[in-house]
């Protein structure tokens, strides 16, 4: 399969500090990736690194082939990109608006916008709150309409910061439910997580991040660089 | 009971809507209103970049606007006079002692406020909104939009407290606008003057309209504050 | 009429305490009170205030303080009692103020003349007329620029007479500016927007260098201006200091007076004319 993203010689510091240090990441369309690894060993900052939210060094960066800048993804391209942060704001608005907010910035027609809404409210069970103000929901409500909110747009990478964190059982197992159905033939999910029920989810590929650095290859989604040389 | 005197009459000038004085009223809101239209926008913009983009100089350029909210306004008033003075370099223009160099009076010393109440504003701002925004595919003037609209009660207020900052001001628009009867003579300029001639009551009422203005502007950016609150309070 | 009963008795009360205050006099008789007067800005600001004054303090030993506004504000201020003798040029207000009982012992003290100032260019025409009104006809048949003081002052209702007599309304003409401004803000406003105004020699001596206007009209007897002293009544503000006020208004119809505003001279030219004997 394809590579969506495909990621050459990364490297980010603070501080003098080595935060991230990747020699090649492919990302690849179908798949569903865990990116396991304790605090601080950088999962956050690889996947706004990834979603052009954050500057990094970096030799090539490649979506579906074309080289780009990820400090400056072209619109088409940040588009087919969705993040949502381990706690995910929600505009001071109805979820209704939050979830829609993405489909107006595209400049999608108000029949089709709110058909697609109401889609993703129900793909995420969430379609009774549609009236209510985001902020005022619990925290695995927020997330859900996140999931929603992102789903709505249909992206081809979903990166997901530490779904779980946070959240009681019953936000949790409603949240995990969702990340199983999240995953399509054509798009690539990313979880930060060190929640093992997340981590032991049936399908996944399984990345570790130690130091900055990643060091598990299960399944060849890290290639060792001669080799991917050869294949591109 | 001068006092209570003049205030009858004041009352009296107020009620029997003498065209004198709401022709007075009237060039004041028009000032300052066009002032507030025209800079609204860029001050607001200017307001964004400097809390939300990092730039070297960016902590001095701040330290300055707010440094600029103190900014008398006879020195606006004077600078512009040079400026403006058939002297001055942008004497061809014949702007003095015309409605539209109190605007640009104006606009100047509302821009400082405008700025540095939307740098709060902003940076009080989650971080995660203008992220949020970007992540869902907005561009970076629709992301800053959003994050405006987020702290518009923030930004509201930065208006509300410019508008009270211009419409009683009187050291700038007396000196550029020249206090000219029917032209440029907005309140605070007609209540010097009216004190000056002893004519208390035209003085008074005026006042009294200023007053309502300002009491009018401050109960609106204590309503905001409130609302505010609340959102805060929505918070999670 | 109870309120003014009540106010001669306070009076007297007041007279009554100073009787004893005096009578007390053996110890260190307090420091004489400070005199408010209120004047217009025409003579604190050409100088002669600062030049009079002290040779007034020197001799009767009352310190003077000056309110320097326009004759409208410094009528009213007497009125109210706030200073206690006015020095003003406006003769109608001066008289009204009298008869309405606020003030006592009106006396002449001085004249000066005005003059009618604008642009050299001239555009109205009026250079070296010896008739005023004619120059002040010419002016609105013209529509030239023309800036009022627009603030009530003595100068102002010199110039209000001027069209009064001339049967116009100087608001017809689309070149007429009321700028409700003291005499230099007036001049410089003038010279900004190439009008003609009228205005008292002594300021435009000051600031003809920094406008560039030009004496058009002048010596015209209409344009004379006379000023006078009123002492503040008693009667009316019982704490006025009515002593100190009559020891200036003596003072400066007296000849040492009248001669010390006879020697007056900027840049050699006499700016004021005693006339209190008249």
């Amino acid at each position: 399969m394809a590579a969506v993203i495909e990621v050459r010689g990364l490297h980010k510091t603070s501080s003098g500090r080595a935060v991230l240090d990747i020699a090649l990441l492919h990302l690849r369309a179908g798949e569903s990736y865990v990116l396991s690894g304790d605090n601080g060993a950088g999962k956050s900052t690889l996947l706004r690194v990834l979603a052009g939210l954050e500057p990094a060094t970096v030799h090539s960066y490649r979506f579906r082939g074309d080289e780009l800048d990820p400090a400056r993804l072209p619109s088409r391209v940040r588009r087919q990109i969705g993040y949502v942060h381990q706690h995910p704001y929600m505009f001071n608005a109805s979820v209704q608006a939050n979830v829609e907010y993405g489909l107006r910035v595209r400049g999608i027609a108000s029949g089709e916008r709110k058909a697609r809404v109401r889609e993703a409210l129900a793909w995420a069970g969430v379609q009774d709150l549609a009236a209510m103000p985001a902020p005022q929901l619990s925290g695995g409500e927020q997330q859900r309409v996140a999931l929603a909110r992102l789903k709505a747009l249909s992206p081809c990478v979903y990166l997901l910061d530490e779904p779980t964190a946070n959240l009681d059982a019953d936000g949790r197992r409603r949240v995990i439910e969702l990340l199983g159905r999240l995953a399509g033939a054509d798009n690539v999910v990313v979880i930060a997580c060190h929640d093992q029920e997340v981590i032991n989810l049936p399908g996944l590929v399984r990345l570790h991040l130690s130091e900055g650095r990643l060091d598990a290859a299960p399944r060849n989604a890290i290639a060792p660089l001669r080799e991917t040389r050869i294949g591109g | 009971m001068e006092l209570w005197d003049t205030t009858r009459q004041a009352l009296v000038l107020l009620g029997t809507g003498d065209p004198e004085l709401w022709q007075i009223v009237g060039v004041s809101l028009r000032v300052s209103l066009s002032a507030l239209l025209l800079i609204t926008a860029p001050a607001i913009a200017a307001g964004f970049v400097l809390a939300h983009v990092a730039f070297p100089g960016r902590r001095a350029l701040v330290v300055l606007v707010q440094g600029l909210l103190s900014l008398p306004t006879v020195v606006v008033g004077l600078v512009l006079y040079m400026l403006l003075s058939r002297q001055g370099p942008l004497g061809d223009w014949h702007l003095l002692f015309t409605q539209k160099a109190m605007i640009l009076g104006q606009m100047m010393l509302a821009l400082p406020v405008l700025t540095a109440y939307t740098v709060t504003a902003v940076q009080g701002a989650d971080a995660r909104v203008f992220e949020t925004a970007v992540s869902l595919g907005a561009g970076g003037f629709r992301a800053a939009l959003s994050t405006l609209w987020e702290v518009r009660f923030g930004v509201m207020a930065a208006v509300f407290t410019g508008f009270g900052r211009i419409i009683s001001e009187i050291g700038c628009s007396l000196m550029v606008g020249g206090n000219i009867a029917g032209l440029t003579r907005n309140m605070p300029t007609a209540i010097a003057l009216e004190t000056s001639k002893g004519q208390f009551a035209q003085g008074v009422a005026l006042g009294i309209v200023l007053l309502i203005l300002a009491l009018g502007v401050n109960v609106a950016l204590a309503a905001l504050q409130g609302q505010g609150g609340m959102r805060k309070a929505w918070q999670p | 009429m109870f309120s003014h009963a009540t106010k001669g008795v306070k009076s007297g009360a007041v007279g009554l305490l100073l009787a004893i205050a005096a009578g007390l006099g053996a110890a260190p008789a307090p420091a004489e009170p400070d005199l408010r007067l209120a004047t217009t800005t025409s003579t604190d600001n050409s100088g002669l205030l600062g030049v009079l004054l002290p040779k007034f303090e020197a001799k009767s030993g009352i310190k003077v303080r000056v309110i320097a506004v326009g004759t409208g504000k410094a009528l009213k201020l007497g009125e109210n009692g706030d200073v206690d003798v006015v020095l003003v040029h406006s003769r109608p207000d001066e008289d009204r103020f009298v008869a309405a009982g606020f003030g006592v012992n009106r006396r002449d003290v001085m004249y000066n003349d005005f003059v009618i100032v604008g642009p050299a260019a001239d555009p109205a025409g009026i250079r070296g007329m010896q008739d005023a009104l004619g120059a002040f006809r010419r002016i609105a048949q013209t529509g030239a620029a023309f800036v009022s003081r627009g603030d009530d002052s003595g100068t102002h209702k010199l110039e209000l007479a001027c069209w009064r007599a001339l049967g116009i309304r100087p608001e017809t003409n689309p070149g007429y500016r009321s700028a409700g401004r003291g005499m230099g803000e007036v001049l410089l406003m003038a010279a900004e927007l190439n009008a003609y105004t009228l205005t008292d020699r002594a300021t435009q001596r000051a600031l003809a260098k920094k406008t560039g206007l030009t004496i058009l009209v002048g010596g015209d007897p209409r344009l004379f201006n006379p000023y006078g002293i009123i002492a503040v009544n008693p009667q009316r503000h019982a704490d006025v200091n009515f002593r100190g006020a009559m020891a200036l208004v003596d003072w400066i119809t007296s000849p040492e007076g009248q001669q010390a505003i006879a020697d007056f001279k900027v840049d050699g030219e006499q700016l004021f004319f005693p006339d209190a004997q008249k």
